[in-house]
């Protein structure tokens, strides 16, 4: 989603843009990115617009302030919203991606799209995710023609960024109070809160919600450490995924699997949980996951 | 089937105290799951688990997608090849009748049938070279194993050798 499918009459000449992000703590809905961008000559007139940091601002000035820079013609704006079934997936993958480099992706994202876009991007303040300067390195190596300035708080010292988490954190609140759950049992509530992990409707909301077989609705990030919290009140669920990590991993499970190797069985290894070694059984029924079962 | 000595234990009885035809019928409902879930008994799967299409085609394979978990699955439905079935079975029913039966764990029977299976991976596309789907290929085997032969089978075998020496 963004402002516009064609390139602005100013695109052509140099532009600077902002990119920031909302919802990266909350352990519920989607994670947004946005970015504005505007001609560099326009900057002085975007300083006097009253765009600052979004959470200093109530939720109905960021709401009336977004109105107004959509109708703005000398600004464009794009958003990347991130869905959090994409984020715990990604976070649960046998190859896990952590939240920066998701981040990272994202805003890429948003700086290829709009260059794509035509737009003379020559200068992007990002507000940092991880060391500011790894990330500035990061970011020119793949863009080498724009200057990066990766700064901490950059929502509160650029007003071009200022106007990014504007953008972020709207369309963040639209898409959470807009949010259709997927799941159809009865007495769902959509009582959300802020998704913050500390807020006590968010806390009493994963309270009523939490699922003893399934866990979650999907609008929950599975990946959170929050989540660990509810686990003892559900079911336990193994995966492959995991039983190769704990097996490349500590050295005590090394260990046990050459014990067992060498004929040790009384140590049980977790992946046998979730298929049997297939010893002594024909090559082709191992490849086809088939056993002879006398014993029933 | 009758109880043998040579060291099979257990008897699967598919017809069952219900009628087949009176079977409950899960096809379109059996999953299996690259995971496993400590848990067996009844729940509202259908309110949580949600295949969605997605248009995709992997080797003939048309690939669906869910969330279990906070994992992506990627899936496709496969029918059980023709002629064979696919059952639930559970332990069977002690009558009064018969005491012994009510310590005999090894009776099982129809409980359900299904004609139809998802098959879902973790991560990785459905692909003709799962495991789970190149199970089927026992089929084809097994047809290979018990077909009776017939005499023109050993004559064309028999042909076929002589050519060779």
């Amino acid at each position: 989603m963004g402002s516009l499918g064609q390139l602005p009459i100013w695109g052509s000449k140099p532009c600077i843009m902002g990119i920031d992000e909302a919802g990266r703590g909350p352990v519920l809905g989607p994670m947004v990115y946005g970015c504005l961008y505007c001609a560099s000559s326009y900057q002085k007139t975007l300083s006097t617009l009253q765009f600052a940091d979004s959470k200093t601002l109530k939720e109905e000035k960021r709401e009336e302030l977004f109105e107004e820079l959509k109708t703005n013609e000398s600004i464009g704006w794009a958003v990347d919203v991130i869905d959090p079934r994409d984020l715990s997936a990604k976070m649960l993958k046998k190859n896990k991606i952590n939240l920066n480099e998701i981040s990272h992706n994202s805003a890429i994202g948003l700086v290829r799209k709009t260059l794509d876009l035509g737009v003379l991007l020559t200068e992007v303040y990002v507000d940092t995710v991880g060391d500011p300067e790894k990330y500035r390195v990061k970011l020119s190596e793949i863009f080498p023609a724009i200057k990066f300035v990766v700064a901490k708080k950059a929502d509160s010292l650029y007003p071009v960024v200022s106007g990014a988490s504007i953008v972020a954190k709207v369309t963040r609140d639209r898409a959470l109070r807009d949010w259709v759950l997927d799941e159809s049992a009865e007495n769902m509530q959509r009582n959300f809160g802020s998704g913050y992990p500390g807020d006590p409707e968010t806390k009493a909301w994963l309270d009523n919600h939490k699922h003893a077989v399934f866990g979650f609705p999907t609008l929950v990030r599975f990946s959170w450490g929050t989540c660990n919290a509810y686990s003892k009140d559900s079911v336990d669920v193994v995966w492959e995924a995991d039983a190769d990590e704990d097996e490349s991993n500590g050295r005590a499970s090394k260990r046990q699997v050459k014990l067992t190797d060498i004929g040790f069985t009384g140590v049980k290894r977790k992946s046998e949980d979730i298929e049997s070694s297939g010893k002594g059984r024909c090559k082709f029924f191992q490849a086809r996951k088939l056993e002879l079962l006398a014993q029933f | 089937m009758e109880r043998s000595n040579n060291g099979i234990s257990g008897t699967i009885d598919l017809n069952g105290s219900i009628p087949p035809s009176m079977a409950v019928d899960l096809t379109g409902k059996v999953h299996q799951l690259p995971c496993c879930i400590k848990f067996n008994g009844p729940s509202d799967v259908s309110h949580y688990f949600k295949p969605k299409s997605t248009g995709v085609i992997v080797d003939g394979l048309s690939v669906e997608e869910a969330y279990f978990r906070g994992r992506k699955l990627q899936g496709t439905t496969v029918a059980i090849p023709h002629g064979y079935s696919g059952f639930v079975l559970g332990k069977k029913m002690s009558d009064a009748k018969s005491k012994r039966s009510k310590e005999d764990s090894s009776c099982w029977e129809t409980k359900a049938k299904f004609q139809n299976i998802t098959l879902w991976n973790h991560d990785s596309l459905p692909s003709e070279n799962d495991a789970s789907l190149r199970a089927f290929h026992l089929f084809s085997v097994a047809t290979a194993l018990h077909q009776p032969v017939s005499v023109e089978d050993l004559e064309a075998a028999s042909i076929d050798q002589e050519l060779e020496l």
